[in-house]
């Protein structure tokens, strides 16, 4: 049966603008771009599913092509939706553990040492190589001992003494991976005189979607939405995200992708540097010290489609002494769970390749970009360091070296 | 978050009003919802081409003069002559930084050869599609090897040659046609049904076959003095690859504006961005400005689509939307509707009349003629007959010109774009 508010395939003009932009499209002939994959193919899908093409799973859903539509098409999730409604689901142990960031977390930090150690080791590598098609050559994050919120949890009442208070969603990259940054958010925060309040959340889902886990993904969603709203309208707080695809996840996907409403939470949330932005403009900047850092800033495809670029720029320009280039926007090519797959990982870095030219053309100190997963891409595939815009904010605050 | 300009729309008449403001010090941003009509443009920015009784203009400012006295109505009579020049040697110079040269014959229009074969009056073009030296050998009757890739589909070279040489400029000049292999064309991986002139301007980004490529062109082209080219000569690096091209095959090259994606657009757009970005502008894309909020006869603020309840606040605002096409004007079943704001819009309520019975008239559509309502200073009026004081029009979105039967297109949204700055800065 035919959806009739899921028809935005039919506002597609055929200018062939879309696929000019798509970075996949640039990087393999492989995949025939969103214009073809998307709206030109969905009118046959709807008909007749057989008439599916296993080309479409080349897309990353970095949505550039929604960026450059000039008729509104939902190209991007037109792609995603087709690849989960058509689809037959085959059990893949390798996409289950890269889906189930959450799952993964909450036991590898338990055990982090053993886990940092072994990934890295050559029998393992073959192993995961070999069979379950993760490529050799991708690094992964490491883990950190025991979570964020454990951490947070001694720290509660302090935050929650604060008049003005946001709840902070942290996401699985901070809360298995990197409690730093979680700690710069609350270093930052505080400085303007805002309490972080963590609540329970789940994992916001985009690994989920971009492994046609959908029903979990709905669930997360779900509980998500509830969670964060009580929290929130609680104590009249914003909510903000310090991972641009998390927030783009709560923001975007919910009521697009998983036709989830979220209209509880949505205008509460904020990217944490529109958040931090606005309270810069009504006069509320902390002391900063001088970073004296030469960093090049790239800016997540994410980001991008929620127009929030503008926010982490204007606040970095508040860094005294902070000497920034901003790059050519372009996909770093990870996508995600995307750049750790063997049948896209030569892609990946093919889509990569022009980011990692640029940035190696301005030679910084430090990259700097709002994603976790841009950070780990840039980090595997250039000689330079990634730092979030929150931290270098942090260091400003609390001048300790970056 | 606040600026003290914010332009909604990205196109031709938004950006180079932002590049103007930018430059006086202004602090920018623009927001545009998708790539602009310059993605489908050939390129070459009209000024004026064809007079009511579809007569050529060849000396379009000369024209003009007369012109805006008997149209006051028309978007150049809110501009003036002297303001018009102005603004059009300000966009060339600004291009220029970016390193694209703009061709203009003084003050004369040229022409230059569309994907049909046919010629059109126009006022800059880029160098590689139209010269000096492309001139010299068309008055010396040079012969011209029109040349294509093979497998590319949205150029004909024979048809364009066909009509070509119906035009009495052409008469008796030999021109011939001929294909030349794409290196990666064999590749059975390609997909066959993208080959479009972005991909071929890709690999030519790369540089990867220039030497094979000019050999197979010179070899081609036999003894003609010409090679005439869908423009494919790539959009970041193009002067280059024109001069080095020209160097191995020793002929003068010289590109075809092709059917949509316009790699001549695309060029002009880059370079367009990269400009404002250079002055300190924002540029927010993928956004949609929903609504603002109306007071006192000044637009306080605007709402957009992922900005939710913040609201994006500035001393002025310029609306630049463009036409149906772009979505700065929508169509119901019987009226014409500006969707952002509501304001007034020139249309007839007629939908019979929206039209003419043939595809392409003598006089143009009229909904080509329709837009938003504007006063001198190019403010607008809200539905009630409001004055919005500091929202200025620009562009495609105006009414009362037809920028097909005109060939005025370009031309407009440079000089109101340019105008609207001016005005804004005039005001503070
Ligand atoms: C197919 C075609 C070919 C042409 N060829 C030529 C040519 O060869 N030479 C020539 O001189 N002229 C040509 N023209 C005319 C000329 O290109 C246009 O008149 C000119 O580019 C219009 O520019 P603009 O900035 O006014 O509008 P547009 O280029 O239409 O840009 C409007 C922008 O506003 C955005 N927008 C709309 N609504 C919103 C909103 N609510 N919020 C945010 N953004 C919004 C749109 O996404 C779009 O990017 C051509 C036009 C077309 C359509
Ligand atoms: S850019 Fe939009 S309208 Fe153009 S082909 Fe792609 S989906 Fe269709
Ligand atoms: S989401 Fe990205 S990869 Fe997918 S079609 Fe669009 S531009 Fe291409």
């Amino acid at each position: 049966m035919i959806k009739l508010e899921n028809i935005s395939f039919d506002h597609c003009i055929k200018c062939t603008v879309c696929t000019i932009y798509c970075p996949v499209a640039r990087a393999t002939h492989h995949f025939p771009g969103p214009k073809q994959s998307g709206p030109d193919t969905e009118r046959l899908r709807i008909k007749n599913p057989e008439l599916l093409d296993d080309s479409l799973k080349y897309c990353t859903n970095c949505k550039r092509c929604e960026i450059a539509c000039p008729s509104n098409v939902k190209i991007a999730d037109i792609i995603q939706s087709s690849k989960w409604r058509y689809f037959k689901n085959v059990f893949r142990v390798r996409d289950f553990f890269l889906a189930r960031t959450d799952l993964m977390g909450s036991v590898a930090t338990r055990v982090s040492y053993l886990v940092n150690f072994f990934i890295k080791l050559f029998p393992v590598k073959f192993f995961l190589d070999r069979f379950m098609k993760i490529p050799s050559e991708r690094r992964f994050p490491k883990y950190a001992q025991g979570t964020f919120l454990s951490w947070y949890n001694k720290h509660r009442k302090e935050q929650e003494a604060f008049a003005e208070k946001a709840v902070y969603f942290h996401g699985c990259y901070v809360n298995y991976n990197n409690h730093d940054l979680g700690k710069d958010v609350l270093t930052v925060l505080n400085a303007i005189n805002v309490g972080v309040i963590v609540t329970d959340e789940k994992c916001c889902g985009v690994p989920l979607i971009a492994n046609g886990y959908i029903d979990k993904a709905r669930k997360n969603a779900l509980f998500n939405i509830h969670s964060l709203e009580k929290s929130a309208s609680a104590i009249g707080a914003r909510i903000v995200s310090a991972s641009s695809s998390c927030s783009f996840a709560l923001k975007h996907e919910y009521p697009n992708l998983l036709e989830i409403d979220n209209s509880a939470i949505l205008d509460d949330l904020d990217y944490i540097t529109r958040f931090i932005h606005e309270r810069f403009e009504n006069g509320n900047v902390p002391a900063m010290k001088p970073v004296p850092v030469r960093a090049a800033y790239h800016s997540p495809c994410h980001l991008e489609r929620m127009g929030g670029v503008m926010n982490t720029i204007e606040v970095l320009k508040k860094i005294p002494g902070l000497d920034l280039t901003i790059l050519h926007s372009e996909c770093c090519g990870i996508a995600g769970t995307y750049g750790f797959k063997k049948e896209y990982y030569k892609v990946a870095q093919k889509v990569g390749a022009e980011l990692f030219k640029r940035i190696e053309r301005v030679n910084p100190e430090i990259v700097i970009t709002d994603c976790e997963t841009c950070k780990w891409q840039i980090e595997m595939s250039t000689p330079y360091r990634v730092e979030h815009p929150v931290t270098v904010l942090a260091r400003a605050i609390d001048g300790k070296k970056l | 978050m606040r600026y003290d300009c914010v332009i909604i729309g990205g196109g031709l008449s938004g950006i180079t009003c932002g590049i103007r403001l930018a430059e006086k010090g202004a602090s920018c941003a623009v927001i545009s919802t998708g790539m602009s009509a310059l993605h489908f443009s050939s390129g070459s920015i009209d000024l004026f081409g064809h007079e009511g009784e579809g007569k050529t203009v060849f000396r379009p400012f000369e024209f003009l003069d007369d012109f805006i006295g008997s149209n006051p109505l028309h978007p150049y009579a809110r501009c003036g002559s002297s303001q018009i020049r102005e603004a059009l040697f300000y966009f060339r110079d600004q291009l220029g930084r970016e390193d694209i040269d703009l061709y203009n014959n003084d003050d004369a229009n040229h022409f230059h050869v569309t994907t049909l074969g046919t010629l059109k009056p126009t006022f800059f073009s880029q160098r590689s599609v139209f010269n000096e030296k492309i001139r010299q050998a068309f008055e010396k009757k040079s012969k011209i090897a029109a040349l294509n890739f093979e497998g590319y589909r949205d150029f004909y070279p024979e048809l364009a040659v066909i009509n070509l040489k119906r035009n009495i400029l052409f008469r008796n000049i030999e021109i011939i046609s001929g294909k030349i292999l794409y290196p990666d064309y064999g590749d059975p991986r390609r997909n066959p049904f993208e080959y479009r002139s972005i991909d071929i301007a890709r690999i030519f980004d790369t540089e990867r076959y220039l030497e094979d490529l000019a050999a197979q062109i010179r070899a081609a082209a036999g003894d003609a003095a010409f090679a005439a080219m869908p423009a494919f000569l790539g959009i970041t690096n193009f002067k280059r690859h024109h001069q080095l091209l020209q160097q191995l095959t020793g002929l003068l090259i010289y590109e075809i504006p092709t059917l949509p994606p316009s790699i001549l657009g695309m060029r002009i757009d880059n370079a367009l961005k990269s400009r404002f970005a250079a002055l300190g502008g924002v540029y927010i894309a993928g956004d949609t400005v929903k609504s603002g909020t109306i007071s006192g006869g000044r637009l306080e603020s605007v709402y957009t689509e992922n900005g939710g309840a913040s609201a994006l606040g500035a001393g002025n605002f310029v609306l630049a939307s463009g036409s149906f096409f772009s979505g700065g004007l929508v169509s119901e079943f019987s009226r014409v509707r500006e969707p952002v704001f509501g304001l007034r819009v020139h249309s007839d309520a007629e939908r019979s009349r929206w039209y003419a019975p043939e595809f392409f008239p003598r006089d143009g559509h009229p909904f080509l003629e329709y837009g938003v309502e504007t006063d001198e200073r190019l403010n607008p009026l809200t539905d009630d007959g409001q004055r919005i004081a500091n929202l200025y029009c620009i562009g495609a979105l105006l009414p009362h010109y037809n920028p097909i039967r005109e060939g005025s297109g370009g031309g407009v949204a440079v000089s109101t774009g340019y105008r609207a700055a001016e005005l804004i800065l005039a005001g503070n």
